[in-house]
């Protein structure tokens, strides 16, 4: 029997000591404080998460601990906060203090400790929504306009300044997702644009403390935008229409000046202008031929455009105490005509005043005989006639235009040179042969008055040369000026073409004053009859009377102005009757004038009368325009 | 034939862009000119609003200085907190004691703060002259420190300057109200140095650069708090 109880007892023992192993009672869990939250900074709660039980019931106490303090303070209240959590009333709080915060979960096994947590409440603020949130609609012009307005969350003292609020709203339409949020700062309103009309929107307000956390959104408040006639849809119509109205005048204008357009932009790419060049050989590769054209006919340029050469005046005078002095029979191939070719620039006006001789220089003929091309701007009279030059060169006929007449007159055109005397002598017949000096006859124009000094070099001796084809020279008429006119008393000079000379030679060197100036009547008419094939004009003497019924004849009305050069490269002179008292007077002039032989010249009218000449290409110079020709001032070969 | 190099406004737009452009120019200078003279010009007529308006205006500016300054040690403390909480688990800060302790501050809104506007005044005044040398002197540390980066130095000397200027900025509203009666002329003799000084005394130098740091934080925020307290009391009418 007992030991029955024993073994029982035992297995009771066993039992049991088995059952409380099994259960593990153990210390609580660690506890951990969530967080401590201030709704107006003036209470605050704080909320802990407890960990396990270990099985036994397990209570939860908060202790705090205040700064600078080291009493120990357990939390006043549990419950208002709810489970878990611990309120601090207002008493309690004490705001820039920081307070050391443990809880601690106690079981029957024993207590656990949480992590402390030291907070200042300033700085856990987080208030209530804002209430009371309200939406008034206004009419601005029949635009609506949205206000809304809230107020703070009711706890939360701003109206002393104790709390600073920052408030923050958002916006969306009923059924969208995404919210459209303003930042409102501290004013309890705002106004709202732009918004659809007839359309349902809610709106939602937060707010938070300077330095704290934000508040929950308060709840929606729902409000529907009254209709309005959406004016800003109209307007985007006028601007479409308007918009698209203008783009097309751009397109028309853009289509209408695309032309010039385009060469503002892309202006074109200059092709070479080269005369006679080939561009599409060039690019085919064949550059020789490309560049054949270029290789001219044209270089050395042949004057085969008389026109460019044009002989502006001879003046030739023939004294008739001189008598012909022209040669025939001579070679007249440098007797050519030195023909100042009159350029339209300022050289012409200059030209008849200062070039007084014309080239009597035989020498000079020869040059320039045979020169093609380098007549061009030789004056061949300037040549001779160099102010510079020493006197023997410059022979030259000078025919002062004005024999009679003052000095004045000579400025102008008068004062040619003439060709003097060799002409009148070799008034003979017409010559035909081409080598035989011709005479060709020339209306000499003036009683020039020659200059004795400078023109007394009748002729540059032979070989001496001159400048042929040079530039124009000039000379200045003054040099001869003091020389040259004397009216009154008609001293002239002749120049004397001597027989070798091709150029009807004038100013006999040293010829003495004692030349008598023939009386302007006396002045011999030269018709030019041809130009040989040697360039030389060929002039003839015509008989005097003409002379002598005309003696007011005026020097001017010697000039013979070109007309124009034919395609035979014959010059056209064309002879000015200045006056038609001349005409009267001097009606066998006229007949003269007109009985110019050579072919192709015409009478246009009784005033004018051309007298053609063939030039001598060499002589002319080229530049014609608006020169004329003094028909005095041929050189003639004369001899 | 000379081209005229000078075209007129109506036949070259881009001279009549220039043209516009300098007008606009002109016209701006003068505009603001004459916005600058208006604004000067605004409190000439009615003294007493004018002066109430221009504490209410003072007020608002010294409360935004002192935000700013609030602002500034915030984030200067928070971007140190790293050198100067090296472990995280350091639990607690015993014996933090800001040399500003003794300045009796009222710590809540109801009890201990029925304090008076001289009272509130005095307080401000107190705390700003005792911050003024360790500032100072934090800023040297700290631009010493070579840890600290640039952004750090350039911060503190920031803040010690408001902290200069926030003082004479309240000064300046203390004779404000002076004048205007709001205030006993009292208050400015508390504010004086020497009374500073002897409540200021030099525990501050004691004290480590993380717990200044820290004591001015919350300093700060006790200056721009009670500022704005004041300011409601006073000219309650704009914005509280």
């Amino acid at each position: 029997m007992k030991k029955a109880e024993g073994v029982i007892i035992l297995w009771w023992l066993l039992f049991f000591t088995l059952h409380a192993e099994g259960t593990s009672y153990s210390l609580p869990g660690k506890p951990t404080l969530t967080n401590c939250r201030s709704p107006e900074k003036e209470t605050f709660t704080c909320w802990w998460e407890p960990g396990s039980d270990g099985g036994l019931p397990t209570t939860y106490h908060l202790y705090y601990r205040k700064e600078s303090s080291d009493a120990v303070h357990e939390c006043p209240d549990y419950r208002t906060a709810g489970k878990n959590s611990c309120f601090f009333n207002k008493n309690d709080t004490s705001i820039w203090i920081n307070y050391n915060i443990t809880v601690v979960a106690t079981n029957a096994r024993g207590s656990t400790f949480s992590d402390p947590v030291e907070i200042d409440v300033v700085y856990i603020v987080k208030p209530n929504p804002p209430e009371k949130v309200t939406v008034n609609v206004s009419w601005n012009k029949s635009w609506p306009s949205l206000r809304v307005s809230w107020d703070p969350p009711q706890k939360a003292d701003t109206r002393s300044g104790w709390i600073t609020l920052i408030y923050e709203l958002r916006i969306k339409l009923e059924g969208e997702d995404k919210w459209e949020e303003h930042p409102a700062g501290q004013q309890k309103m705002y106004n709202i644009y732009s918004l659809q009309s007839g359309g349902t929107y809610l709106v939602q307000v937060r707010c938070r403390p300077d330095h704290g956390f934000w508040s929950e959104w308060s709840d929606s408040t729902y409000f529907k935008v009254p209709d309005y006639f959406p004016q800003e849809r109209s307007i985007w119509i006028i601007i479409m229409i308007f918009s698209v109205f203008i783009f097309l005048i751009l397109i028309w204008a853009i289509h209408m000046n695309s032309h010039t357009l385009k060469h503002h932009i892309l202006p074109p790419v200059p092709g070479p202008k080269i005369k006679g060049f080939d561009k599409q050989l060039l690019k085919s590769g064949k550059s020789r031929d490309a560049f054949s054209s270029l290789v001219g006919s044209d270089f050395p340029p042949t004057t085969t455009n008389y026109e460019d050469l044009l002989v502006e005046y001879l003046e030739v005078y023939i004294p008739e105490e001189q008598g012909l002095m022209l040669e025939e029979g001579k070679d007249l191939h440098d007797g050519s005509l030195k023909s100042k070719s009159y350029t339209s620039d300022s050289d012409s006006g200059r030209g008849s005043c200062d070039s007084h001789a014309l080239l009597v220089d035989k020498s000079e003929e020869e040059k320039e005989v045979g020169q093609k091309s380098n007549q061009q701007g030789g004056r061949t009279e300037m040549d001779l006639k160099r102010p510079e030059e020493s006197p023997e060169e410059n022979i030259l006929n000078y025919s002062h235009a004005n024999v009679g007449s003052p000095d004045v007159s000579c400025e102008k055109v008068k004062t040619w040179p003439s060709l003097f005397s060799p002409l009148t002598e070799n008034s003979s017949g017409p010559l035909d042969q081409p080598d035989s000096p011709e005479m060709a006859k020339q209306h000499c124009l003036s009683d020039s008055l020659f200059p004795p000094s400078p023109l007394s070099s009748p002729f540059a001796p032979p070989g001496h040369k001159e400048v042929l084809g040079s530039n124009y020279q000039e000379y200045s008429f003054g040099n001869m000026h003091p020389h040259v006119l004397h009216p009154q008393t008609g001293s002239h000079q002749y120049l004397q073409a001597h027989g070798n000379m091709n150029v009807a030679n004038i100013g006999h060197k040293g010829v003495p004053a004692d030349l008598q100036l023939p009386p302007v009547r006396s002045t011999e008419y030269v018709e030019v009859q041809k130009v040989n094939n040697e360039n030389m004009v060929l002039l003839y003497r015509v008989s005097s009377d003409a002379e002598k019924g005309c003696p007011g004849r005026r020097h001017t009305e010697e000039y013979s102005r070109l007309k124009g050069v034919n395609n035979d490269n014959g010059l056209l002179l064309l002879q000015r009757m200045v006056s038609e008292e001349e005409m009267n007077i001097c009606p066998y002039e006229d007949q003269e004038s007109s009985g110019l032989t050579d072919s192709g010249y015409t009478t246009s009218t009784a005033q004018k009368s051309t007298a053609y000449i063939p030039p001598a290409t060499q002589v002319l110079d080229e530049r014609v325009a608006g020169g004329y020709v003094d028909t005095s001032m041929f050189t003639l070969p004369i001899y | 034939m000379q081209q005229n190099i000078y075209c007129s406004c109506s036949r070259c737009p881009f001279g009549a862009l220039v043209c516009a452009v300098w007008v606009g120019m002109v016209c701006l200078v003068f505009c603001s000119r004459l916005s600058g003279m208006k604004a000067a010009s605004i409190c000439g007529n009615a003294q007493a609003e004018c002066h109430f308006l221009s504490l209410a205006n003072l007020f608002d500016r010294v409360i935004q200085h002192s935000a700013r300054m609030h602002g500034i040690s915030n984030d200067l403390h928070s971007e140190f907190e790293l050198y100067f909480l090296p472990s995280k688990n350091q639990v607690s800060r015993v014996g933090r004691n800001c040399h500003t302790s003794n300045i009796l501050t009222p710590n809540g809104k109801e009890n201990r703060f029925p304090v008076t506007d001289p009272e509130l005044t005095e307080v401000i005044m107190k705390l700003l002259a005792a911050w003024r040398d360790p500032l100072w002197h934090f800023h040297q540390s700290v631009a010493r420190n070579h840890r600290f980066n640039g952004y750090g130095s350039n911060k503190s000397l920031e803040m010690s300057d408001m902290a200069h200027e926030l003082r004479k900025g309240v000064q300046k509203v203390v004779e404000k109200m002076q004048t205007l009666g709001v205030i006993s002329n009292s208050v400015g003799g508390l504010a004086s140095p020497e009374a500073l000084l002897a409540a200021d005394g030099s525990g501050w130098r004691f004290m480590k650069d993380s717990d200044l740091l820290y004591c001015f934080r919350r300093d700060s925020n006790k200056i721009q708090n009670y500022l704005k307290i004041l300011k409601c009391r006073i000219v309650p009418e704009h914005g509280c």
